[in-house]
């Protein structure tokens, strides 16, 4: 990886600004830091503010096992249309490991080269696999290195390429909240919570190396750790010197409160809020309820924005990807392919952030299935796809985006 | 965070003040007196525990009559406290406009004593009434809401002020509130209050907030220094899993008690925690009720389990969220597995937004990581420190 730093004196303005330029090809992507602390990206030399959306467009009666880069209808051709009447300037890409790297680089291309939408590729770095990921196992960390270089080498090229995201929300796995794993070593440790800790510095140690191999194929394009919230982002700021990006899974309502700031101290790195947004059912008046979902993200989005260096000059975070573009039906039961065809009212979860619906039935709030921005019919368009119907907080959010 | 100067003066009784030489509005002057305003109508919390007498003749600190509560502290309704607001108009809680402008006034006047002193009023509130029961704001909201308190009485008439001063009085429904704590009062108690007036003091500044650390949660179960309550139990079946002793008499780490948690799994959920809320049960839908503990590094506890290796998933400070309201940030430990000796435990609060805080302390755990049967844990010298 090269690093250069370069010093600019902008001397009509009186002020001295150094810029630490975290990648080198100016025509890519480079992420420069003021004096003042705040971060901005760069794209091909002009900054940029990443108005994204997660993709994930699962059909009526698809699931979990959805192939998008193989499905012969295209739908991010349409739906790229729609993105792009919105401001969407980015898709964000769980995981593409399995699936046909060709088809991949296809999807990246025709975003790009038709709507100028760029790709953030994720990899969950197997944290759903079975039987559960152990990143203490050395077997496993190969193979899933190799796994993710795969995907870096073969897709670095494209010029739609903007970042690649290691991990989603793998901390929870440190406290066994999620896919529980643990080593001789770990359980050593007498005490519960240093355990914890020791997990996170595994596990955080097994990005960092991964995030360096990364850097010596592609030095041109920033790699940000996923990561829940901020637990454990402490541990991480130790042992992780190739992470440029912190992209964070944050579900706090109507706001962020002090997440930005919260970063800067555990561990200052640009902020990407990977995952956020508001269902659009109210699960206490079983109904739903666009207004209240456009309204959350409207207050989000005006958060993430007064957290940039386009608004404010101390500013840490580089913008947003949207939880998601379309309904999924399937997320309710996704083991049971019969249910992936009906559009469940059942919330899954509970979160008090969320209180306009919070005293629904045992506090479960969250419709997993709900928190599109394009809601689906099970009639077909033109392209074969099932029809999108935008929602509020769409419009919303193309006014917005198109205003900014 | 209200931390409000309270100036108060030891005055023998007979000696009051004049309210002819002064701009005044009564609340309570003596009974049936034409110069009264408000009606002690609003009855909360565990209103069972309250018995109410505002035409008591034994003890006055002037005219003829005060009035006598009684706290029993008996938990009738289950609340661990109760009080009573004096509304504009009777059982008013904003659903009517007959609120007074009191523009003008800056400080309202009381004078109290307990039966043999010692007795504790938790809380004094002016104004308040903001909110229904389901968070919403009321029609007709009272336009500022001071709180003081504790206060700790003796046998004699003291006179308590409340600085008003900077406040919004133009709509004022809720004059005068009295609130008492279970915990705090320790057993039936019986206080009296005489001549409660809004006036006008030329030379009362405008208060300056103030936090003192340490700030305590839980100091000792009457300790006067305590905030925070621990209404929020979770989830909603906690109380068939739960027992909470707040004032544990056996082996505290200092003072006089600690607080004893007993958790078993009836209810079937499989886990449990508390929450020690401002105000009670308040889980972010209440305005202006955060503390502000900027400046606070660390949430330091001590805790011990009743065999040792009890397992608490997580303690925690701040984190509510379900309100409009909520926790400016929050931070925890854990899984913290307990010895059966007491040891100290710190939660880091560098670099946390602390600037308002109505979850001052919170535990949980689950059964899965326990005893099947159950487990049973000591806390105490919960504070929050520089």
């Amino acid at each position: 990886m090269r690093k250069i730093k370069k010093v600019f004196k902008a001397g009509s303005l009186g002020v001295c600004l150094i810029f630490f330029s975290l990648f080198s090809q100016a025509k890519q992507m480079t992420i420069e830091r003021n004096s003042a602390g705040g971060y901005t990206f760069f794209v091909k030399g002009r900054p940029f503010l990443i108005k994204g959306i997660i993709y994930n467009p699962t059909p009526i009666g698809s699931g979990y096992d959805y192939d998008l880069f193989s499905d012969p209808t295209k739908p991010w051709i349409f739906d790229g249309k729609l993105m792009k009447e919105a401001g969407i300037n980015t898709v964000r890409i769980y995981s593409c490991r399995g699936a046909d790297l060709r088809k991949v680089k296809k999807f990246i291309r025709e975003l790009y080269k038709k709507y100028k939408i760029y790709t953030i590729i994720g990899d969950w770095l197997g944290l759903w696999d079975r039987p559960c990921p152990n990143y203490a196992d050395k077997e496993f960390r190969q193979y899933t290195k190799k796994k993710v270089l795969e995907i870096v080498k073969a897709l670095k090229d494209e010029e739609g390429i903007l970042m690649w995201v290691l991990g989603n929300e793998n901390n929870y796995t440190f406290s066994g909240k999620i896919a529980f794993w643990t080593s001789p070593e770990i359980e050593e440790i007498p005490d519960l919570y240093e355990r914890v800790r020791k997990r996170a510095q595994i596990y955080y140690s097994f990005v960092d190396e991964i995030a360096g191999e990364i850097k010596k194929i592609d030095p041109y394009h920033p790699v940000a750790l996923g990561n829940g919230e901020v637990s454990m982002l402490d541990v991480a700021a130790k042992v992780c010197k190739n992470i440029d990006v912190i992209a964070v899974i944050s579900y706090r309502g109507k706001r962020f409160g002090n997440l930005f700031e919260n970063i800067r101290y555990l561990f200052d790195k640009p902020v990407l809020v990977s995952e956020f947004g508001c269902d659009s059912y109210d699960a206490y008046k079983d109904k739903e309820d666009q207004d209240v979902q456009a309204e959350y993200i409207k207050f989000q989005w005006e958060d993430i924005l007064k957290n940039t260096t386009f608004k404010n000059e101390k500013g840490t975070c580089i913008g947003g990807t949207l939880f998601e573009w379309n309904d999924e039906w399937w997320k309710h039961n996704e083991g049971y392919t019969s249910d992936w065809s009906v559009h469940n009212r059942q919330a899954g979860w509970s979160n008090g952030s969320y209180y306009f619906d919070i005293k629904a039935k045992d506090n479960l709030n969250m419709n997993e299935e709900w928190f599109g921005i394009v809601g689906l019919s099970k009639e077909k368009n033109e392209y074969g796809i099932n029809k999108r119907a935008p929602k509020k907080s769409y419009y919303l959010l193309k006014e917005i985006f198109l205003k900014n | 965070m209200k931390k409000l100067f309270i100036g108060f003066l030891v005055l023998s009784v007979g000696i009051g003040i004049t309210a002819a030489q002064e701009k005044t509005f009564y609340i309570y002057k003596d009974k049936n007196n034409p110069s009264n305003h408000f009606i002690p109508s609003g009855w909360m919390g565990d209103y069972g525990d309250l018995k109410f007498n505002d035409q008591c003749t034994q003890e006055k600190a002037s005219g003829s009559t005060s009035i006598k509560i009684t706290y029993t502290a008996k938990k009738s309704q289950g609340q661990g406290w109760a009080g009573i607001y004096w509304q504009s108009s009777a059982n008013n809680w904003g659903q009517r406009q007959s609120g007074y402008d009191l523009t003008g006034f800056n400080k309202l006047v009381f004078k109290a004593k307990g039966e043999n002193g010692g007795e504790v009023i938790t809380k004094i509130k002016v104004g308040g009434i903001r909110r229904n029961a389901q968070g919403e704001l009321v029609t007709y909201p009272d336009s500022l809401e001071v709180d003081y308190g504790p206060i700790k009485l003796t046998d004699e008439w003291q006179e308590f002020y409340i600085n008003l001063a900077g406040k919004d009085l133009s709509y004022v429904n809720g004059g005068f509130c009295i609130v008492f704590n279970a915990d705090q009062a320790q057993k039936e108690q019986v206080i009296y209050l005489d001549d409660v007036y809004f006036t006008y003091d030329p030379n009362l500044k405008e208060e300056v907030k103030k936090t003192n650390f340490p700030f305590y949660v839980y100091a000792d179960a009457d300790s006067l220094d305590n905030h925070f309550c621990p209404s929020g139990w979770m989830p909603a079946t906690a109380a068939q899993d739960l027992k909470l002793y707040t004032n544990w008499k056996e082996n505290p780490l200092s003072g006089s008690s600690c607080i004893r948690i007993e958790y078993t799994n009836k209810s079937g959920t499989r886990w449990a925690g508390i929450y020690w809320q401002n105000p009670p049960n308040n889980w972010g839908s209440i305005p202006n009720a955060g503390f502000d503990l900027r400046g606070a590094t660390k949430l330091t506890f001590w805790a011990k389990g009743e065999r040792g290796g009890e397992i608490i998933n997580e303690f925690k400070v701040g984190g509510i969220s379900s309100g409009e309201y909520p926790d400016s940030d929050s931070a925890s430990i854990g899984p913290v597995q307990l010895t059966k000796e007491w040891k100290k435990y710190e939660i880091d609060l560098r670099g946390k937004d602390l600037s308002y805080i109505i979850g001052g302390f919170c535990w949980a755990t689950n059964i899965d990581v326990n005893d099947p049967h159950g487990i049973i844990f000591y806390l105490d010298e919960i504070k929050f420190e520089k």
